[in-house]
């Protein structure tokens, strides 16, 4: 009680560091205190949820006649030309909306991991590369990619609007009769409502949120309730480990694309050139929020892609992942290559700066050189950012 | 008078125009130019796009503004940033610019850079954001 009462006092004190006991402790329990800087670190990640607001450039974003269509387009294989997969091939909702491989396997194997799909209202960026800049847009890549479903408008418009109760559904939705449609309309139409569906999959709130809300509010009791070893990892994450600089905010990403030396060959002769190739693909499609298609007729979230620039450092960057949900999400990196948390926390422990593909930007990681207590602290840190909970509206 | 020292003096003029607190400017000066400029949004937050507005209101030679760049890097990380900022000219010597956007906390370099023809005046304004 003494104990609880000086912590108390040391919470009141602004910008004095503060002592939080931790549960978990065999013996006496070793404090883990943070500092002004530190606590405030804590507290941008957060609070859970942040605001989803309903997505402009598609109209039917937060419809729930196009969610229900949405979700079954979702695991429709008649989207894809060889009626062998659907979207919950790769994302399964069984698996944290991911497929557990390193590289997907569609026609052929992919070059990239999936994405577990999450919080897609708070990407600015679709994809390792950011090659989309709306959910809808992403959504129609694999429905074309000749190694994913390998389908075209023309397929998808007349497999679909065969199906009486697609066709009910389509009308009701857009309005429209569907096979009067032209097929990228359909095509983009289906896309939204797709989007409409995906955008309710948000992960729910995690031990981190309940503690740095107890933090926020000075809540000595619940903090307690938090694992010593997680506290300890959440002050390297923000301190030391730097890792705050590019996983940030409630999300735990920046949203933007940097390069932490993951080796970007795919195979002997061929590299992912991530967001250079990204940036270069979102010019060339036709479905970008500055194309026809954006709903918006002001077009407000489309100032990424009116200004973005592609860079040399581009190459061989990939979009900082989200860390919601981490530990369901294995393996790691946007090839894969890492397959357990353990295995992240060891690549940054041992960055190679040699294999750091930029020249200039990189000063940021460097080999952190963690013990073996530190590397562990990190990993139960990102073990409390999941939860076995996916909340769908 | 010599021909120069007319410009500058008619440069000089111009600050009497130059924008204040009162209008929500900042005022930025070097021994060679001064300008005002507000950021739009006023408030800057990390991954939040955002624009400046700017008023050149002391120039070197007292030749009007053709184009203006405004860019920022971080100094510490050695980067800059993602995106190209574009700026309108909404009158002569003020401009708007669009399209920057700041995507980690810490230290950031805001460069305003004036050209006049090929002369190019450079202020720069330091920046920290926090997480
Ligand atoms: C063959 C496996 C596979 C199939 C099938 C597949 N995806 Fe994906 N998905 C991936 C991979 C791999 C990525 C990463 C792509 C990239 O980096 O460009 C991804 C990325 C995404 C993303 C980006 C998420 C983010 O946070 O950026 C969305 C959204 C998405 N897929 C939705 C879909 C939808 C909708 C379908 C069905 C129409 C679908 N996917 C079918 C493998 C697949
Ligand atoms: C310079 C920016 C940057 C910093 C600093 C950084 N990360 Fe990352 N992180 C990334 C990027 C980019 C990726 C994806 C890299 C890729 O796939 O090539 C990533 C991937 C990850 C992943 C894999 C997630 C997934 O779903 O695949 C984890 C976990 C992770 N980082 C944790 C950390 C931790 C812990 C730290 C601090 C020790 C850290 N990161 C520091 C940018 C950064
Ligand atoms: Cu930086």
């Amino acid at each position: 009680m003494k104990r609880l009462t000086a912590i108390a006092a040391c919470l009141a004190v602004a910008g004095a560091a503060v002592a939080i006991a931790g549960s978990q402790g065999r013996n006496a329990v070793e404090p883990a205190a943070f500092s002004a800087d530190e606590r405030e670190a804590i507290l941008s990640h957060g609070p859970w949820p942040p605001p989803m607001p309903p997505d402009p450039s598609n109209r039917v974003s937060g419809n729930s006649d196009a969610i229900a269509l949405g979700r079954w387009l979702f695991s429709d294989k008649r989207l894809s030309a060889d009626g062998a997969r659907s979207c919950a091939t790769c994302h399964d909702p069984a698996k944290a909306f991911t497929d557990g491989r390193d590289r997907s396997i569609g026609l052929v194997r992919v070059d990239r991991n999936a994405i577990a799909l999450a919080n897609l209202r708070l990407n600015r960026w679709y994809g390792w590369a950011g090659a989309a800049d709306s959910l809808w847009a992403q959504s129609i890549r694999p429905i074309l990619d000749p190694k994913e479903f390998a389908a075209t408008p023309e397929l998808v418009r007349a497999r679909l609007a065969a199906d009486a109760a697609i066709r009910a559904a389509y009308a009701r939705v857009f309005a429209a009769e569907m096979s009067r449609d032209p097929p990228e309309r359909v095509l983009v139409n289906l896309a939204k409502a797709l989007a409409a569906y995906q955008e309710t999959i948000v992960t729910a709130r995690t031990p981190f949120d309940d503690f740095r809300d107890a933090l926020a509010r000075g809540d000595t009791a619940t903090l307690a309730h938090y694992p010593l070893a997680a506290q300890k990892g959440l002050k390297i994450f923000v301190g030391k480990g730097r890792c705050t600089a590019c996983h940030l905010g409630p999300n735990f990403t920046s949203g933007e694309f940097e390069d932490v030396g993951v080796p970007y060959f795919v195979e002997a002769h061929r590299v992912d050139a991530g967001r250079f190739a990204g940036i270069a693909e979102l010019r060339r499609s036709s479905f970008s929020l500055a194309g026809p298609h954006n709903d918006d007729a002001v077009r407000a979230d489309a100032a990424p892609t009116r200004h973005v620039e592609q860079l040399h450092r581009n190459w061989g960057e990939f979009r900082v992942p989200s860390l919601r949900n981490v530990a369901a999400t294995a393996p790691y990196m946007h090839n894969g290559s890492l397959a357990t948390l353990e295995d992240v926390v060891r690549h940054y422990s041992q960055v190679d700066e040699e294999r750091l593909h930029g020249t200039e930007g990189q000063r940021l990681l460097r080999p952190l050189h963690l013990t073996r207590e530190e590397a562990s602290d990190l990993v139960a840190f990102l073990k409390t950012l999941s939860s076995a909970v996916v909340s769908q509206r | 008078m010599p021909w120069t020292a007319a410009l500058s003096a008619l440069a000089a003029s111009n600050s009497a125009a130059c924008p204040g607190p009162e209008q929500g400017f900042v005022r930025l000066a070097s021994a060679e130019a001064e300008i005002a400029y507000r950021w739009t949004p006023d408030e800057l937050k990390i991954g939040q796009f955002f624009g400046v507005e700017m008023v050149a209101c002391r120039l070197p030679g007292g030749e009007a503004v053709d184009t203006i760049v405004v860019d920022a890097q971080m100094p510490a990380h050695g980067h800059g940033m993602n995106y190209r900022p574009r700026s309108t000219r909404l009158a002569p010597d003020r401009y708007l610019v669009s399209g920057l956007m700041l995507h980690m906390a810490g230290h950031w370099r805001v460069t305003f850079d004036l050209f006049q023809g090929t002369k190019r005046t450079r202020l720069t304004h330091d920046v920290t954001l926090k997480p």
